[in-house]
């Protein structure tokens, strides 16, 4: 992978809530780059500002300054129809709480970013076919939201994330809601899907388990990002960089003094 | 403190269902409009010729306002029901921070009365005003604006306007906020979550069969009360009726209850070809069905209602409205010329009186005075060129008509004709063999059938005598009393009259007064004015005036408490099916944030939302729709009088469109208010 070829670059972006002395300064000059293919992670306590962080990559929320580029284009200075074309499309979501529509099946669901954008979806039973093997939902396409367990429809989100192929995918806590062995077949499933067809997966989380099956964790902290952590493949066995995750996150419970 | 926090609620309150707001107003409005209408000038002025009638309806309308009010009772207490469901997360917040169970009770109570007072602030001068411009219309559009208009505010109207409403209000609400203030915070902080799709459960084959069935089986039970309607509701068999009603209204509800899946059954064969939002919009629309179905056979029988009523206002305003020329302005009841002779030679009437006469007619019944008459008549030459004509329904009521008039009333030629003089037309010149054909039914079914037929001068037989008819069919009113109608009758040349007949036995006396007088005072006016030097002579008499005014009664009385009940149902109809829509909307608004976050634009998720909206009033008001054309057809076939005339046509099928108007402009409304609440959601822009 060249560094050159960057799918996803943050340069500098800063978030201001409030105005003069309920001013909070939420992201501080953050600036990193998601290179195609990678599963990267963000970590960092309540209140770090990586939730921020992914809600302005999401576009969610506008950056107060700074860039966000998408494959080279500038999509937190995107509007109106621009965004929504780049919603659902180029970019993947998987939230804490599912979000599923809960009177649609779950096919139904997988299907409507695609139905949205317009496009045929009789083409893309296949790729329906294939996600839904992966992610061992092919039984439950039929039942709606409300005969699922929690783990169930978080897949059947992933699903729905990965089906109009997005440059990138954005997860934000998406093993929150889950008990750990459902939280393990989704990070399972994930990280196969990064693997085999080398999606890119951003990826905010303090759960270190979850945060195992990562390349990379950037940490976040006060607004800046504090810390990296890669895996170094092939070596590193998934078990050997949690304890390191875990380590750093230990240090970062203590205070930056105690790190590096 | 509290009282602030109240106010502060009720604001939001009101902002966030500004739809149920507004229909409080309005049935504020139409509970005053409705309560005053002893107060208006019409009224006033026909309580004085037709007081009988006029106390019998004011009687009546204490029931039409009881009435109503149950109806905003449900408006209130269901509209309330969802908006305390989507406050019940606070109300759990309350108790959680403290507040005590009979605060909160109390909190929802004051908010509902502080909404209440403002309501009453907006709705009672608005109610003023249009009683108003309602008086001053009628008025001017009667021709009743000379007998003097004052403004006047109904006391009584107002005081049980604001005692109904808040009576309706209270009840509502205790009940409500008594079941709310009870429950625990945890029922209360869980309360608001999204409903399941519990009806779509596992059994997914059997639920939508069993719907397809209630689906069908709603389609017989409508067709069964549509045929029972149309064949046997004109027989006024409150059984037959009552039967109707049942299988009528069991049909609506059964039909939207198996609505939902059929919905369903379709998204899921058009799912994989759905483009765009359509699946969800569909599965909305579904969702929307199964919940609501109640809701939805409510409004849409209301609807029909409300339709019937609105085309029954209509045709008794039409059937009544058709005023014949005045040819006559006072019959007067005397037994003899003698005792009116002096009367209308008084120096007082004199100057006002322009003629009078004899209206000499008499039933040709056998007459015990002259037994050796011929007392013989038969309408057989008439009855034969009828006959000859091709079959048709107006044929057929004209021949029922005829076999049952074997004793018609004969009018003398010379009385008719003084008539005629009198209203400055042609008198009639009656051949020797000659009589006239008069009617006084110049509307019904019969009359243009008639009037060609006697173009081929048919015969009629009295006596031992053959006579013809003449070409021309007469319905000039012979008398001023209205009321009084002769179905088919005979003008019949003096001669033969006096034959059978002694003039001086007549005791009708015409009177018509001079058109110079009426065009300078108007005619109300100079009629009131004659009245007045009538009445102190105790003679027995009816006037043009009067017998108008009974008609105006009728028509007034008929088509406004209709109309008002029409509309009752309309309001309460659309801000049932308007407040459901927008309810579920609120508590599914999450799913237009994950719409927006999987890459709608706001544009497409309104434009689903309309479409939404469209598609829940439809259902609604075409079933109604379907319903009211045949409730309607029943209507107006078993109403003996209502005519279904062309012109009838038109005007009814113009209140239809301004029905239609009047959907449409509240559809807008609530898909205004929705892309409102849309693009309120944060996460879109």
């Amino acid at each position: 992978m060249n560094a050159s070829n960057k799918l996803l670059e943050v340069k500098e972006v800063r978030k201001v809530f409030g105005e003069g002395q309920n001013e909070t300064m939420a992201l501080k000059g953050v600036t990193f780059n998601v290179l195609p293919g990678e599963f990267l992670g963000i970590m960092g306590a309540s209140g770090s500002g990586k939730t921020t962080l992914l809600n302005v990559i999401a576009t969610m929320l506008k950056p107060t300054s700074g860039q966000i580029l998408l494959d080279g284009q500038n999509i937190s200075s995107f509007k109106g129809s621009q965004l929504a074309a780049y919603r659902g499309d180029q970019i993947g979501y998987l939230f804490q709480q599912f979000e599923l529509i809960d009177n649609l099946t779950a096919k139904e669901n997988i299907m409507l970013p695609l139905a949205i954008h317009g496009i045929n979806l009789k083409e893309q039973e296949q790729a329906l076919r294939q996600l839904s093997k992966l992610f061992d939902i092919e039984e439950l396409l039929n039942k709606f939201p409300s005969q699922l367990s929690g783990g169930q429809k978080q897949r059947v989100a992933a699903a729905r994330a990965l089906i109009s192929n997005p440059s990138i995918v954005l997860a934000d806590e998406p093993t929150g809601a889950l008990d750990t062995k459902n939280a393990k077949i989704l990070m399972e499933k994930l990280s196969e899907h990064n693997q085999q067809q080398e999606s890119t997966i951003l990826m905010v989380t303090h759960d270190a388990n979850a945060a195992s099956y990562c390349s990379r964790i950037l940490f976040i902290q006060d607004g800046v990002i504090f810390h990296e952590l890669r895996r170094n493949v092939p070596g590193e066995s998934q078990e050997a960089f949690y304890e390191r995750i875990v380590m750093v996150m230990a240090q970062l419970a203590g205070g930056s003094s105690n790190v590096l | 403190m509290f009282f602030d926090f109240v106010k502060r609620n009720s604001r939001k309150t009101r902002k966030e269902n500004g739809v149920y707001f507004a229909s409080l107003i309005v049935s504020i409005v139409a509970f005053y409009v409705i309560l005053s209408l002893g107060e208006q000038d019409v009224m006033l002025y026909l309580k004085t010729i037709e007081s009988d009638a006029v106390e019998r309806l004011l009687l009546l309308i204490p029931v039409l306002y009881a009435v109503s009010l149950v109806f905003v009772f449900f408006l209130v207490y269901f509209a309330n029901r969802y908006q305390l469901q989507q406050r019940s997360h606070e109300f759990g917040l309350y108790l959680m921070m403290g507040m005590k169970q009979s605060k909160l009770f109390l909190m929802i109570m004051g908010e509902t009365i502080w909404n209440g007072i403002v309501a009453v602030c907006i709705g009672l001068p608005i109610s003023l005003f249009l009683t108003e411009l309602i008086n001053l219309t009628t008025s001017r559009f009667v021709g009743m604006g000379i007998i003097g208009h004052a403004f006047r505010i109904s006391w009584t109207g107002i005081s049980l306007t604001i005692c109904g409403f808040f009576l309706v209000q209270l009840l509502a609400m205790f009940i409500l906020s008594f079941t709310m203030s009870r429950k625990e915070p945890i029922e209360l902080l869980h309360e608001e979550k999204e409903k399941s799709q519990s009806t779509m459960t596992p059994k997914w084959g059997a639920v939508s069969l069993l719907s397809g069935a209630a689906l069908l089986i709603g389609m017989i039970l409508l067709c069964i009360a549509y045929g029972m309607a149309i064949l046997y509701l004109r027989n006024f068999d409150y059984r037959v009726f009552a039967l109707i009603l049942l299988v009528g209204v069991c049909g609506t509800f059964i039909l939207f209850r198996g609505l939902g899946s059929v919905i369903g059954v379709y998204v899921k064969r058009k799912g994989s070809s759905s483009t765009g939002l359509s699946m969800f919009t569909a599965r909305q629309l579904q969702e929307n069905v199964l919940h609501q179905w109640s809701s939805l056979a409510i409004s849409t029988l209301l609807i029909l209602m409300a339709m019937v009523c609105f085309a029954f206002g209509t045709s008794t305003a039409l059937m009544n409205s058709a005023v014949a020329n005045r040819t006559v302005d006072y019959t007067f009841h005397a037994n003899n010329e003698d005792d009116i002779k002096p009367l209308i030679q008084s120096e007082e009437l004199a100057p006002y009186v322009d003629s009078y006469y004899r209206m000499a007619l008499h039933n040709f019944n056998p007459s015990e005075d002259e037994p050796l008459l011929n007392y013989h008549f038969a309408w057989t030459g008439l009855i034969e060129t009828v006959s000859s004509q091709d079959d048709s329904e107006p044929k057929e009521i004209l021949l029922n008509n005829l076999s049952m008039q074997d004793t018609p009333y004969f009018i003398s030629l010379s009385s008719y004709n003084a008539m005629l003089e009198a209203a400055e037309k042609k008198p009639i010149q009656l051949a020797g063999n000659e009589v006239a054909m008069y009617t006084s039914d110049d509307t019904g079914a019969s009359y243009d059938i008639l009037k060609d037929i006697l173009k081929k001068s048919p015969t009629v037989e009295i006596a031992e005598n053959e006579y013809t008819l003449m070409p021309t069919l007469y319905s000039d009113q012979i008398v001023a009393d209205r009321a009084i109608t002769l179905m088919y009758s005979l003008i019949v040349p003096d001669a033969l009259f006096e034959q059978y007949f002694d003039a001086d036995e007549t005791w009708l006396w015409n009177m018509t007064l001079k058109d110079e007088f009426i065009e300078e005072k108007g005619l109300m006016q100079a009629m009131l004015e004659v009245d007045q030097m009538l009445n102190s002579t105790g003679l027995q008499y009816e006037s043009y005036l009067a017998s108008m005014g009974r008609q105006l009664f009728y028509t007034v009385a008929g088509s406004y408490t209709t109309f008002y009940l029409g509309v009752m149902f309309l309001i309460i109809a659309n801000t049932v099916l308007g407040l459901n829509f927008l309810m579920q909307q609120r508590s599914t608004r999450s799913r237009y944030q994950t719409l927006a976050m999987l890459g709608a634009n706001v544009e497409s998720i309104c434009t689903s939302a309309r479409k939404q909206i469209w598609l829940y009033f439809i259902l609604a008001i075409s079933v109604a729709f379907v319903s009211g054309i045949f409730g309607i057809w029943s209507l107006l076939t078993a109403m003996p009088a209502t005519v279904f005339s062309f012109k009838n046509g038109i005007v009814i099928g113009l209140v239809v469109l301004l029905f239609i108007v009047m959907e449409i402009g509240y559809i807008r409304m609530i898909q205004r208010k929705s892309d409102v609440e849309i693009r309120k959601l944060k996460e879109i822009d």
